[in-house]
């Protein structure tokens, strides 16, 4: 009994771990794109679009990292053209955002069936193998980064003040939506990277809705981490964690069905965001364009 | 060239010293070098003899200070012209006269200072030369030395002030009564003030800022919860003090903007619909009384200016002729033809048979317009005086607490 209930924790630390780190990068996608003043609803197709361009570029090349690279200029793209609306034509951010979720889960679709003729996954291509807990690694090592250029460098400054006045960068003779373009981009990196991570880090496939709500968790984990790093690092963290807790269940516990196990994570991200509201307050001029 | 809006652009949740440096910041590598910064900010305010905080978070400092720190960021790049836009407009007076000895100061120094102000008494006290703008267009001007506020005034309005319309003698009938009103909390909290106002009257408040004015304003208006009992005979028309926040949809059209808070009138509405050309024509009604400049009724409120915007709420709380009419500062921050008017509308509506509260901050609009004065001080009304009798030295005692 005792062997088994070690198994299950070892288990559960080493799953929370690789669960939560797609969900750590897209986070501090969402962190970086907000505090500069742009709602990142895009997530969770930026992830989508990572994964499925991971998984392309590593069975053309079979090499892993190169779909790793291709996963993040992918999310950068994506990254930019919600940037580039959002900053040149000023459309509504909201709407930009869910046409980047349609527009990839969309593409990954076709794409699947244009390259491969078969709908609904890839065929398996390289996987990063033992890379991958470097990848992991990597995550908190962007979230220090990441604290380091908010809080620490003239550009993290500049980036926070976009978010809450953008007048007061241009009455500063700078031009604010220069940095939230700059900022949507390494969001869209960052979220492609936590996407590359699920279809080539933790499997070696692409299969169709992957990412399974992982950009809206990511979303939740930057509100409940109150638009910081660490913070939303560490509610993504959180959400991994009952992630994993389904995964360790799933079978244990008979009595509850599994569906009811997988939807744990989010109900976990309900639960944190009702006893958020009107407690946090999101940079005063995030989603107002510029 | 250095610019200080009216309407701050500051980042309240930055510290000062980062949005003073902000675009400029001394750097340590790749850091910003936050304690060079801190002190660059504090020799700055040393050297303009405007003391700050370096560290202290914007949104956390009185709307005075923050001007402060917008001043010095601006001063920060050493401009040689300084554009002041309405600088005075958020402070109170003894912050004003702070300000503009600062200002005064910076002149002498060799900067060239551009002050764009619609209170006259700044122009006539702190300026060399002062320019008249009018519809877009240069009108006159004047050295400071050789002119007057009444000669200003002329040109700013293009002839004459309006006279103030003359009051006719009325019947008064009480219209409303507040009895043992108690409501707010602490410093602004009203206690136990009891009056009334009658029909074809206008009772002025006067009182300085902060003496529980606004606690005042909102239980008449019933937006707060308060003890006691207020009777009103009749329907109401409210002014509130804060148009942008309590009056207008700032993103609607002027004709949306006319039709709230009366939407569920029988007169504009058809079944469940809204009757659109009643809306437009009333909207043209008050637009024509109160002369509110506009290209047509349907651009956004928010292209208008503070007077116009202004013009419109009053407008609006006076159609239909209420028979109690609440103003709260209903000249503040608008140009002395567009107070004229609306004081104009103000004693028609008097006239016309309306019980007007007339709360404000200037003790001259209230001895202008008013037929009776009571005297607010730390929530309490501690002097009454008829029009006939009103004595301005005994008046001011009172509002600054002294018997």
């Amino acid at each position: 009994m005792m062997d088994f209930v070690h198994g299950a924790l070892a288990t559960l630390v080493l799953l929370t771990l690789v669960k939560s780190a797609p969900i750590v990068y897209a986070a501090l996608g969402g962190v970086i794109s907000e505090r500069s003043g742009i709602v990142n609803i895009g997530l969770e197709g930026m992830m989508t679009g990572g994964a499925f361009a991971a998984v392309v570029a590593s069975y053309a090349t079979g090499n892993a990292a190169v779909g790793l690279v291709a996963g993040v200029a992918v999310g950068a793209l994506l990254g930019f053209v919600l940037g580039y609306g959002a900053t040149k034509f000023k459309v509504d951010q909201i709407v930009a955002g869910m046409g980047i979720n349609l527009i990839a889960a969309g593409g990954a679709a076709y794409g699947l069936v244009l390259l491969y003729n078969q709908p609904g996954a890839s065929p398996q291509v390289h996987a990063l193998g033992r890379w991958y807990w470097l990848l992991i690694l990597f995550a908190f090592v962007c979230a220090f980064a990441l604290h380091h250029v908010l809080y620490r460098t003239p550009w993290g400054l500049r980036v926070r003040a976009c978010g809450e006045n953008p007048r007061a960068v241009t009455s500063a003779g700078l031009d604010p939506l220069r940095f939230r373009l700059y900022a949507a981009v390494i969001s869209g990196a960052l979220a492609g990277l936590g996407g590359a991570f699920l279809s080539i880090g933790e499997v070696n496939i692409y299969s169709e809705g992957m990412t399974a709500g992982r950009g809206f968790i990511a979303l939740a984990a930057v509100i409940f981490g109150r638009w910081t790093p660490w913070g939303a690092t560490g509610a993504a963290v959180f959400f991994g964690f009952f992630e994993a807790l389904q995964f360790v269940l799933q079978g244990r516990v008979a009595w509850l069905p599994s569906e009811a196990m997988q939807a744990l994570p989010y109900l976990a991200a309900l639960v944190a965001l009702c006893g958020l509201v009107g407690k946090v307050r999101a940079p005063a001029s995030d989603g107002v364009p510029y | 060239m250095g610019l200080v809006h009216q309407h701050f652009e500051l980042v309240g949740r930055l510290r000062v010293w980062q949005n003073i440096m902000l675009g400029r910041e001394p750097r340590k590598g790749w850091h910003v070098d936050a304690n060079a910064a801190r002190v660059r900010v504090a020799e700055l305010a040393r050297r303009n003899g405007l003391p700050i905080d370096p560290d202290a978070y914007v949104d956390e400092l009185a709307i005075g200070i923050q001007q402060r720190v917008e001043l010095l960021r601006e001063l920060e790049r050493e401009p040689s012209v300084l554009l002041l836009d309405e600088p005075t407009a958020a402070l109170a007076p003894a912050e004003i006269d702070a300000f503009f000895g600062t200002i005064v100061q910076l002149a002498a120094r060799g900067t060239a200072v551009l002050v764009v102000t619609h209170k006259l008494q700044e122009v006539i006290n702190y300026s060399k030369r002062v320019t008249v703008m009018r519809h877009g267009k240069i009108v006159a001007h004047f050295e400071t030395a050789k002119t007057s506020v009444d000669e200003i005034a002329r040109a700013m309005v293009g002839g004459n002030l309006p006279d103030v319309a003359a009051r006719a003698a009325t019947a008064p009938s009480p219209c409303f009564v507040a009895d043992g009103l108690f409501a707010g909390e602490s410093e602004t909290a009203i206690a136990g003030i009891s009056f009334a106002v009658r029909s074809g009257e206008i009772v002025g408040i006067a009182g300085v800022e902060g003496n529980g004015q606004t606690t005042l304003a909102d239980a008449v208006a019933g937006m707060i919860p308060y003890r006691g009992t207020i009777h009103i005979a009749g329907d109401v028309g409210i002014i509130p003090q804060d148009r942008n926040k309590e009056a207008l949809v700032m993103n609607w059209s002027i004709v949306d903007n006319a039709l709230l808070g009366r939407q569920h009138t029988s007169r504009v509405r058809h079944g469940l619909l809204l009757d659109r050309s009643v809306a437009r024509a009333d909207a043209q009604v008050i637009v024509d009384r109160l002369d509110v400049r506009c290209a047509t009724l349907d651009v956004a409120v928010k292209t208008l200016s503070g007077g116009n915007q202004q013009k419109l709420v009053v407008g609006r709380s006076l159609f239909g002729e209420p028979r109690f009419v609440l103003a709260y500062n209903p000249t503040r921050g608008i140009d002395v033809g567009a107070a004229a008017l609306v004081q104009s509308r103000l004693i028609e509506a008097r006239n016309g048979g309306a019980a007007v509260l007339l709360i404000s901050f200037e003790l001259d609009e209230i001895l202008a317009v008013a037929d009776r004065i009571l005297v607010m001080y730390r929530g309490a009304i501690v002097g009454e005086f008829e029009r006939a009798n009103v004595d301005r030295a005994t008046i001011g005692r009172l509002m600054a607490g002294s018997q």
